[in-house]
């Protein structure tokens, strides 16, 4: 298991926040922090998650949908 | 106007002609503007028809067609899912519109109430709910172009009573496809140089091929390198089967010469395809001494399964010109065509009063239908016979679900594709477990009048799961024998549906013709044996050259 950490910034959208979890599970990963604001109409979130499974594939999930806006990942720069 | 009206104004924005759908007490507003909007309505006799109906309608037509179905709020947005999880899977453009219960009410449990947008996080592409009358073109908009843009996929909106009935004056608005970046150019250098030293490269060709409308780029590009090629099921018509190098599909049920070739490869050029388990088998015994050069429009299919050499993310036809050079690998192309020699299909002839060879029938079938005929499949061992024994000359006009695998694909898929090409045939290859699983469209056949030729192959069993069972579970037949079908020349026939059934080889040859030169809805009923099975077949979890071809 490794530990990543992550930061997701996305539009505001009701279901933003689910859209993005429910992908990092079904991709393999267990979230174990999480950190969320929503200003200016974006929402920042701050994950750390752990999985077996390369993190970076995690990321280019994350990465296409649609309301994403950024996702950094210090794993995967 | 209202919100419903500006629905069929942002439809016909988009060059919506033809909808498929079923009303209900959510989304009746929407169904009154459509009444005397000009768009055609399409009734299915349950939403997941009209879901798949899409589906083949997009298909068939291509060219970045959108298909768009209809329902209501509930269990009419839920019917929908299996299709939408089939669009999501082959990367069909479709937008889905659900009525929802009046915004006042979402979350109280109301009648027909489900949180729809919750249920489409995980079959949709994108999806929306309309929170008020000022975002509704904005969001028809943004549907449409993330439909078709990039990888295509299914788009939901689900729009609240409300918002159907608010009154506005805000005019549809249109956002044009947005089409791909090129490849990184130091990466494409590199792939040309990987290609000139590469001895026995294989281009695997998939589904994202014809998505990139690339076809004509990848024929050329194989004329000219005259690179050996295999094919995904969902990839079937894009290398045409004169190709001298072209070997047919890979994998599971692939041909032996191409899981040999692949196998023995030293590059891979892998096309709008995305490693599948049914395409590799065993992943670590997949190539293994092949390098890859992955081309896809989606970043997230690059490395997700086997790490590509050189990676060429974005425009697939620009991608295929670059590569596109004459190469020095006629040894190569010799022991390819020794392979397809040696391993090519044979065939029983169907004579006399034998049981019927369904993949004779087929072959036979291939070669008599018009050359624009569209072939549409449904789920199990007639679609890999299909796939094996029919001859694919563009993907558009081989429609089956390949990466969901949706049983009930068929028969709605062939109606869609009908609507879309009513100048041309469509055939369905369908089985008993399969066409039993969307059977009521029969009833949109006759109320649509739509002239699909329905092939049916009855083995009475679930056929692929029953082989499964004679080879990995012991002959433990569980729940697949189906001796209590109904019959099902009367069946089609309480639809209007004329039709036909046959026992013997014999038979084959004369019915066919009467399927194809059927003026209107033509049902064959092929009965054929309950121990029929498709092979070659790789075992799960084995190495693609351990394919194995009968019972032990």
């Amino acid at each position: 298991m490794t530990q990543t950490e992550m930061t997701i910034v996305a539009n505001h959208r009701p279901e933003v926040l689910e859209r993005i979890l429910r992908v990092v599970r079904h991709r393999g990963f267990t979230v174990t922090r999480m950190k969320m604001l929503l200003e200016n109409e974006k929402v920042w979130l701050d994950l750390t998650v752990i999985g077996e499974r390369d993190v970076c594939r995690l990321v280019n999930q994350v990465a296409k949908l649609f309301d994403v806006v950024d996702v950094t990942c210090e794993s995967c720069e | 106007m209202n919100g419903a009206r500006l629905v069929t104004e942002c439809l016909k924005a988009q060059g919506v002609t033809t909808v498929f759908g079923y009303p209900g007490g959510a989304i009746m507003p929407v169904y009154d503007a459509l009444y005397d909007s000009g768009i055609e309505h399409f009734l299915c006799r349950n939403e997941q028809g009209a879901a798949i109906e899409a589906i083949g309608y997009a298909r068939a037509r291509g060219n970045d067609t959108v298909g768009v179905c209809i329902a209501t709020s509930g269990p009419g947005a839920t019917n929908l899912i299996t299709g939408l999880g089939d669009a999501l899977m082959d990367s069909i453009p479709v937008v889905a519109i659900t009525g929802q219960v009046g915004s006042g009410l979402i979350g109280t449990d109301a009648f027909q109430e489900a949180d729809v947008l919750g249920l489409s996080l995980a079959c949709t592409k994108h999806s929306f709910i309309v929170q008020n009358i000022d975002e509704l073109p904005d969001v028809f908009a943004k549907a449409f172009q993330i439909a078709k843009s990039g990888r295509p996929g299914p788009v939901l909106i689900d729009i609240p009573k409300d918002v159907q009935f608010a009154e506005t004056r805000l005019q549809p608005v249109v956002r044009e496809k947005l089409n791909p970046a090129p490849a990184n150019a130091q990466n494409l250098q590199s792939a040309v140089e990987l290609l000139k030293v590469s001895k026995r490269p294989i281009v695997y060709v998939g589904g994202g091929v014809g998505m990139a409308h690339a076809v004509p780029t990848l024929r050329r590009f194989l004329e000219i390198s005259r690179i050996p090629s295999v094919s995904t099921l969902k990839g079937l018509g894009a290398v045409l089967p004169s190709d001298p190098y072209y070997m047919g599909m890979i994998g599971m049920h692939g041909t032996k010469a191409a899981n040999y070739a692949t196998q023995e490869a030293d590059l891979l050029i892998v096309l709008g395809a995305r490693f599948d388990d049914r395409v590799t088998g065993k992943l670590e015994s997949f190539a293994t001494n092949a390098k890859v050069i992955h081309a896809d429009i989606d970043a997230a299919e690059i490395g997700k399964l086997r790490q590509a050499d050189i990676a060429l993310q974005g425009d697939l036809n620009q991608t295929l010109e670059a590569l596109t050079l004459a190469l020095d690998i006629q040894p190569w192309r010799e022991d390819v065509l020794r392979l397809k020699r040696d391993f090519d299909f044979t065939y029983q002839e169907n004579q006399g009063e034998g049981e019927i060879n369904p993949n004779w029938l087929l072959h036979t079938l291939s070669r008599r239908k018009a050359e624009n005929a569209v072939i549409v499949t449904d789920v199990g061992q007639h679609q890999m016979w299909a796939a094996q024994h029919m001859r694919h000359f563009a993907p558009e006009n081989f429609i089956t679900s390949a990466g969901f695998g949706t049983m009930g694909f068929g028969l709605p898929a062939a109606i869609g594709a009908q609507k879309a090409r009513p100048a041309d045939d469509v055939i369905l290859v369908t089985g008993d477990g399969s066409i039993m699983m969307n059977i009521q469209e029969l009833g949109a056949v006759k109320s649509g009048r739509v002239p699909v030729k329905i092939l049916l192959l009855d083995n009475q069993r679930l056929g692929m799961v029953r082989q499964w069972q004679s080879l990995f579970f012991h002959g433990r037949h569980s729940a697949t024998v189906l001796d209590d079908n109904p019959d099902f020349v009367t069946l089609a026939s309480a639809f209007g549906i004329a039709g036909e059934r046959i026992e013997k080889a014999g038979d084959v040859s004369a019915a066919l013709d009467r399927l194809l030169n059927a003026e209107g809805a033509y049902f064959l009923h092929v009965c054929i044996h309950e121990d029929e099975n498709v092979w070659p077949l790789v075992p799960p979890g084995a190495c693609n050259t351990d394919m194995i071809e009968e019972m032990s």
